[in-house]
């Protein structure tokens, strides 16, 4: 082989070190390096299959997956690869392999990828076949991965996370209030700011503060689209909507709150600042992982009422999808549908992170009981995510489905801009929400032209 | 010389003649260099011109012909004009703060003394780390609960722990803040270029200034100055396109953010036509600022040849 | 003495504030990475110092640091190789034998440096893995890198070897020489310094290269550090940090000593360079 090259082996010696040589030798020349040790334990697979998720922020979901698919693999004779990247640099990767015609079999990604609708399978096979065994996919998913308008399921969800607000009892009781209304936690924002402890809520562009704020105007009765999935943004809700998040942020939190990334409202938890974050239980497992101090005075809850009511989103959509150019769909498609049926594991391992999508693979009532039965103080916390995930989790888009004009509003976190240039005194409330929502309605104009929506 | 090498007669002789010819050989050698820059950068970016007018998405990497439809779109956008004016500023101003601090700093390490080759290996440090490691570092650095400039400042008692400035989360501390980490991790490359610069000088123009009594500012305005231009100008140059192309202090520091007040030309074009999809637009945006910088270059180079003193 | 003097003063004065301002974040690198875990994302314990080399041997022990490392140098020799392999010849052809031609096609390949990465690496992809193959492998990075490597190195060398006098080359011709063989005897051993200008450059520019690498490579195996770190030392939620700054830290320091002691002749490389 080193016949091939033009570069002698001597001279990579010389010049990056035995190491290198030897590992760059091998990494390039043998086609299948990646593989791993796979190859050489056991026997010869025949069939191949590879598949690309996120870096789970629970560790030990991540060291159930692998292991269950190599033994998945080896009980189907299929060759299984799945690689783990971080979850920011999925979408890249994902617009890299449709433009190469090239790439993994599945894909996974925290939100369904509409724009990909006509690069995919119809996934309909999958959720039939599952749904046999394990009841009715659940609404939830259903409007995230299904477009009624050609009637094909782009994507499969295994799993999404409920999205509660995490708050710390101990501050909380010190002011003596309750996170119960969004009346309440305006009321309480400015004691506990006094106290140096402010709640935190982002408005950055970035994952969290989407959901947190979309959620938040869901609250309120502003819906980005109606359930034609047109846009339907509501001016005076909106407005109130914006006002009353400028006035908490105004009274109640730290300017931080424009510069955060998706760890920033944990970390501000975990420096023990934070009084109260929106987020899902990772907030809670990694303060108990590190033994912080206040990890036991951590509780969740529903996200507080508004006027309209207790709206809530899920914090991620877990969803999958086969590219039409995976040259190994048959394997694919099966390895999906056992991993949908082996949700209550991946429930289990997640440590209550991922919630099944099918209503009988793990029903509410036993991950009720298994929630009840956590250790971590106060005792029976974790049951309350069975309430949240049952009664206040809603879609992205809802009350309509998910499709490419909303994933571009999403993408491109036009709401938290609205609130954030409101709470920073740039402009009005009105001003805000009327350019808003004409860049909404100009994104949905586009993507109807396509025939997307 | 052709002649002599002519007077072979044999095929090798010919073959010889062949190659001695000036311009043969040159196409020869040229050849490898222009066939992988056209392969690698000239097809893409042929690729790219095309999409930017049209409507592609990134799910289906063709679409219909919209002309000059995404240009005139990106104009009418209120984000893309913010973005546009944000590169502006991004270049300008990081590369003006690296054009001073490294033409000081060039001149104060020419001379030899004490401790330069530490000092130097310290200065050298920003270049040498890989920057899309610095800039998730600085995202620390920058931490709104734990930043140590904000240490500094409150034990400093310049601010109070209250009035700590927020550095990526207002936009005018956010946009001076990508504008210090590009400057930073851009002076020692241009402090290195400028030393090339001042080594250049010959030592008899030096003597004949000092003979002359021109010493300190007045030597370096009317000496020094003139005779480095050309070097100054091509590493301002690099300067201005490396900054103005590049992705990653925005990118990984605030992200466009807060509420695009920090957005830059890559940055959009990145998150429309990336993240939302929308490929044609993308394109339309990262495209945008070529005509641009095509006139800047080649001005800046005429002009360099140009004050070249012989 | 009172000259010396003056002297001294402007080059501490100057050149000791800026070494502590652009190498302070190295030091508070250093710190934080022996920080224990459960201390870093408190603000009351900044400087508390209970130094753990926990991080350090996270990183090489648990994630595929040296892998990386290892594949980040491979590709950057090996880029470098190339690129001095075409842009050598090709600066040569330029500076000595294409005229007002060789001046304007020098400009034009700077132009390419125009074109953001952002959008050419979906293009580039197609390419990669259509028509090349490599997807996912060291080799794609290696193929693609050179794209924006040469473009610089032409253009510098171009200038570089403007520089050396005629009179060098014709003596050798005279002598009997082919132009080919004057050029490998005697122009290549005169532009050491140039040559190691590209070296330097050219190694900086692949080491700091990110958005190629993502698209690239996936396979854990197979990833060089700027991918390798974002993927596995942050976990969406949480940032190990003081892997993230020890794992800055490693190939920062040796970069800038090698750069360091090259630095004389790195000079000299300018020197040459394309400004006469």
């Amino acid at each position: 082989m080193s016949g091939e090259r033009r570069i002698s082996r001597r001279e990579l010696l010389k010049k990056a070190g035995a190491g290198a040589a030897a590992v760059g030798a091998a990494g390039a020349g043998a086609p299948f390096a990646f593989a791993g040790p796979h190859k050489y334990t056991g026997r010869w697979l025949s069939g191949n299959l590879s598949a690309i998720t996120w870096v789970h922020f629970v560790p030990s979901y991540d060291a159930w997956l692998d292991p269950w698919a190599k033994q998945w693999g080896e009980a189907n004779d299929v060759q299984v690869n799945i690689e783990h990247i971080n979850n920011t640099l999925l979408d890249t990767r994902a617009a890299a392999e449709v433009s190469a015609q090239q790439g993994h079999d599945l894909f996974f990604n925290l939100h369904p990828m509409a724009i990909y609708e006509d690069q995919v399978i119809d996934h309909k096979p999958i959720v039939q076949e599952v749904a046999r065994t394990q009841g009715a996919y659940m609404p939830i998913a259903q409007a995230s991965t299904y477009n009624r308008k050609t009637k094909k399921y782009f994507a499969v969800s295994d799993s999404y996370v409920p999205d509660p607000v995490v708050w710390r009892y101990d501050l909380w009781t010190g002011v003596g209030a309750e996170p119960n209304t969004w009346e309440n936690v305006l009321k309480a924002a400015p004691k506990l700011k006094k106290i140096g402890h402010p709640i935190g809520i982002g408005q950055s562009q970035e994952l969290d503060s989407n959901m947190a704020l979309y959620a938040f105007l869901m609250c309120f009765g502003s819906f980005l689209q109606d359930e034609h999935n047109r846009p339907s943004l509501d001016t005076k809700n909106t407005v109130r909507a914006v006002n009353f998040m400028a006035q908490m942020y105004r009274v109640g939190e730290d300017p931080a709150i424009f510069a955060w990334n998706p760890a920033s409202n944990n970390q501000y938890l975990y420096s023990g600042t934070a009084s109260l974050i929106l987020n899902a239980i990772s907030a809670t497992r990694t303060p108990e992982q590190l033994h912080l101090p206040f990890s036991d005075s951590l509780y969740i809850w529903p996200i507080p009422a508004g006027p309209h009511g207790r709206l809530g989103l899920e914090h991620l959509m877990g969803c999958w999808n086969i590219w039409k150019f995976s040259q190994n769909k048959e394997n694919a498609m099966k390895f999906l549908v056992d991993l949908l049926k082996a949700g209550k594991q991946a429930t289990i391992q997640s440590q209550l992170y991922n919630f099944p999508t099918f209503a009988k693979t793990f029903p509410f009532e036993q991950i009720r009981q298994l929630a009840a039965k956590d250790p971590n103080k106060p005792h029976g916390k974790y049951t309350v995510l069975t309430t949240i995930a049952e009664r206040y989790t809603h879609n992205i888009g809802f009350p309509g489905t998910m499709n490419p004009a909303m994933d571009e509003v999403f993408s491109t976190f036009l709401i938290p801009q609205m609130f954030a240039q409101v709470s920073q005194g740039k402009m009005s409330a009105a001003q805000s929400v009327a350019s808003i929502k004409s860049q909404v309605n100009a994104i949905y104009k586009k993507w109807e032209a396509r025939g997307a929506v | 010389m052709a002649a002599v090498a002519a007077s072979g007669g044999s095929r090798l002789g010919r073959l010889r003649y062949v190659t001695e010819r000036r311009g043969f050989l040159a196409t020869l050698l040229i050849s490898p260099a222009v066939l992988f820059i056209a392969a690698l950068v000239g097809v893409p970016l042929v690729l790219a011109i095309y999409l930017s007018f049209t409507d592609a998405t990134a799910g289906s990497l063709s679409g219909r012909w919209v002309g000059l439809g995404n240009f005139r779109a990106d104009l009418h956008n209120p984000i893309f004009r913010g973005a546009l004016w944000h590169t502006f500023l991004f270049t300008v101003i990081s590369q003006a703060v690296v054009i001073v601090c490294a033409g000081l700093l060039a001149h104060a390490l020419v001379r030899s003394f004490r401790g330069r080759w530490l000092l130097r290996f310290l200065i050298l440090l920003p270049w040498a780390a890989p920057i899309a490691l610095t800039a998730i570092g600085f995202l620390w650095f920058y931490d709104p609960s734990s930043s140590i400039f904000n240490w500094f400042l409150v034990h400093l008692h310049i601010v109070s722990a209250h009035g700590v400035p927020n550095w990526l989360g207002t936009p005018r501390a956010a946009m001076s803040s990508i504008i210090t980490v590009q400057a930073w991790r851009t002076i020692p490359f241009a402090t290195v270029i400028f030393l090339a610069g001042i080594s250049s000088i010959p030592q008899e123009v030096d003597d004949a200034a000092a003979m002359d009594g021109a010493t300190g500012f007045k030597k370096f305005w009317y000496v020094s100055l003139p005779l480095q231009l050309p070097i100054a100008i091509v590493a301002v140059l690099f300067g201005i396109i490396f900054t103005a192309t590049d992705i990653v202090v925005p990118y990984i520091l605030t992200n466009g953010g807060p509420f695009n007040s920090t957005q830059v030309l890559t940055t959009w074009a990145f998150q429309t036509g990336i993240n939302a999809g929308n490929l044609g637009e993308g394109a339309s945006i990262a495209l945008f600022m070529l005509p641009l910088l095509a006139f800047v270059t080649v001005g800046m180079l005429v002009f360099a040849r140009r004050a070249e003193v012989t | 003495m009172s000259l010396q003097w003056r002297h001294r003063l402007f080059s501490y004065g100057v050149v000791v504030p800026f070494a502590i301002v652009l190498a302070f974040p190295f030091v508070w690198m250093a710190v934080t990475s022996l920080k224990p875990q459960n201390e870093v994302f408190d603000p009351a314990h900044t400087w508390s110092f209970h130094p753990t080399l926990a991080s350090w041997g996270f990183l090489f022990h648990h994630t595929a640091y040296v892998q990386w490392l290892e594949n980040s140098c491979f590709v950057g020799v090996t880029v470098v190789i190339i690129t001095l392999a075409i842009a050598m010849p090709a600066g040569y052809a330029l500076a000595r034998l294409a005229g007002r031609v060789g001046r304007s096609l020098g400009v034009a390949i700077f132009l390419t440096y125009l074109v953001p990465p952002t959008l050419l690496f979906l293009p580039l992809s197609r390419v990669v893995a259509q028509y090349l193959h490599l997807s996912d492998r060291l080799w794609a990075l290696i193929v693609v890198y050179p794209s924006f490597t040469i473009p610089f190195a032409v253009w510098l060398l171009m200038g570089f070897f403007k520089s050396i006098p005629q009179e060098l080359e014709d003596a050798a011709l005279i002598d009997g020489c082919s132009r080919f063989g004057a050029l490998v005897r005697i122009v290549f051993p005169i532009s050491m310094p140039g040559i190691l200008t590209v070296v330097i450059f050219t190694f900086s520019l692949v080491i700091n290269e990110f958005l190629y690498a993502i698209t690239f490579i996936s396979s854990s195996t197979n990833r060089t550090l700027t991918v390798g770190v974002p993927t596995d030392l942050i976990r969406g939620d949480l940032f190990n940090w003081p892997g993230i700054m020890a794992a800055i830290l490693i190939p920062s320091i040796p970069l800038a000593l090698v750069y360091n002691a090259f630095l004389n002749r790195f000079i000299a490389g300018f020197t040459g360079g394309a400004f006469r």
